[in-house]
């Protein structure tokens, strides 16, 4: 019966923590995260500073995060309402951008990787994208070509977009109440919606 | 009932810390770290192109595909290097990490003012043995101190319209990594 209870002990111990682990590092870079409406960025994990659960999270990952004097990546699985981005969907991105010298708007998969596109456009950069005339941007995601600015999502279920912004002072905040004001992402219509 | 309370909660604590140890040791253990995706396309200090990402995947992942890329993986035990980058006409940055992925310097192209980027990597004890003369002091040389002997040099260039990718390409080829004399 000991042996049973020491057995027991060992095996919660190894699933608790292997656990929490697998759980801590699979999505996100821990706790250093600041919050802009749908999007996430970890400012502190391209820093010598970063925490444990960044290094983690990067090094299970096999990714290089953006040094934080280079440039800052906020990424968005989620709407304006909190629901998942669906690229059967037609989904609008607009609003005005934080200050950079450049920018990189990036579509890909739940998994990161490129979404193939006759058009062969997997995002935008700052230089290519049509401004509207008082400043602000509208991009169209969708299936199906549309005009303007459009972002060909491969009717993929999940999508997720990372907005990269270069050379950019925003990085300076490091609490969600410091977060730049970002883009707005609205779910316009779905193939199942009525009208 | 009751004795199985013990060994629940001494799991739990026990849990606690193995979640504490795993994720202080993963950076070290993680076998596709960077450093490793890294290796299987460059050689110790020589820079390496990396490939565009694409629809099934890319050389490290969440690369912006909007960049040209390249990487050299370096080793100061045999003495400093010195790293030349040509900006482009756009954005072009060099970002240094430690063996183990950790960021600890970038330079861009504006920071750098210049129209190569140049700089002297080297360990803290090369750094202090550095002769204090005036023409290697000089203000516009730029001395960057890595924390460890190993590490990761990315190289990356804007591509601003996508037609312009392989002039870009070439201009970026020039990027050179090796010993500094």
């Amino acid at each position: 019966m000991r042996a049973f209870l020491f057995f027991l002990t060992l095996v919660v111990g190894a699933a608790v923590g292997l656990g929490l682990t697998w759980v801590t590092t699979v999505s996100g870079y821990g706790p250093g995260m600041i919050r802009s409406g749908p999007w996430e960025a970890w400012p502190k994990a391209g820093t010598e500073e970063a925490d444990p659960y960044a290094r983690a999270a990067l090094a299970r990952a096999g990714e290089l995060p953006l040094e934080l004097a280079d440039g800052l990546a906020f990424v968005a699985t989620k709407d304006d309402d909190g629901t998942a981005l669906d690229g059967r969907c037609d989904i609008r991105l607009s609003g005005t951008l934080p200050q950079a010298r450049f920018w990189t708007l990036t579509v890909t998969d739940s998994r990161g990787r490129l979404i193939d596109n006759a058009a062969g456009r997997t995002g935008f950069t700052s230089a290519e994208v049509v401004w509207n005339r008082d400043g602000t941007l509208d991009i169209e995601l969708g299936p199906r070509a549309r005009a303007g600015n459009w972002l060909p999502t491969g009717a993929r279920e999940r999508i997720e977009l990372t907005l990269r912004l270069y050379d950019t002072p925003v990085g300076l905040a490091s609490r969600t109440s410091d977060a730049p004001e970002m883009p707005s992402l609205v779910t316009q219509h779905c193939p199942w919606s009525k009208t | 009932m009751t004795r199985l309370v013990l060994p629940i909660v001494a799991g739990l604590v026990l849990g606690g810390i193995v979640h504490l140890v795993a994720v202080l040791i993963l950076p070290y253990y993680a076998e596709q770290d960077a450093y490793a995706r890294l290796s299987a396309i460059g050689s110790v200090n020589a820079v390496a192109q990396m490939d565009d990402p694409s629809a099934f995947g890319a050389v490290l992942p969440d690369t912006d595909p909007a960049f040209i890329s390249a990487v050299c993986l370096y080793d100061l035990s045999d003495g400093p290097l010195k790293v030349r980058v040509p900006t482009s006409a756009d954005y072009t940055s060099v970002s240094f990490y430690t063996r183990f992925g950790l960021a600890f310097y970038a330079i861009n192209d504006r920071s750098a003012g210049r129209r190569v980027i140049e700089l002297d990597l080297m360990n803290p004890t090369q750094k202090a043995a550095m002769p204090e003369n005036a023409d290697v002091t000089a203000a516009d040389r730029l001395v960057v101190e890595s924390p460890s002997d190993e590490g990761i040099v990315l190289i990356r260039a804007l591509v601003r319209e996508r037609s312009a990718r392989e002039a870009v390409r070439a201009h970026m080829s020039a990027a050179s990594c090796g010993p500094a004399s």
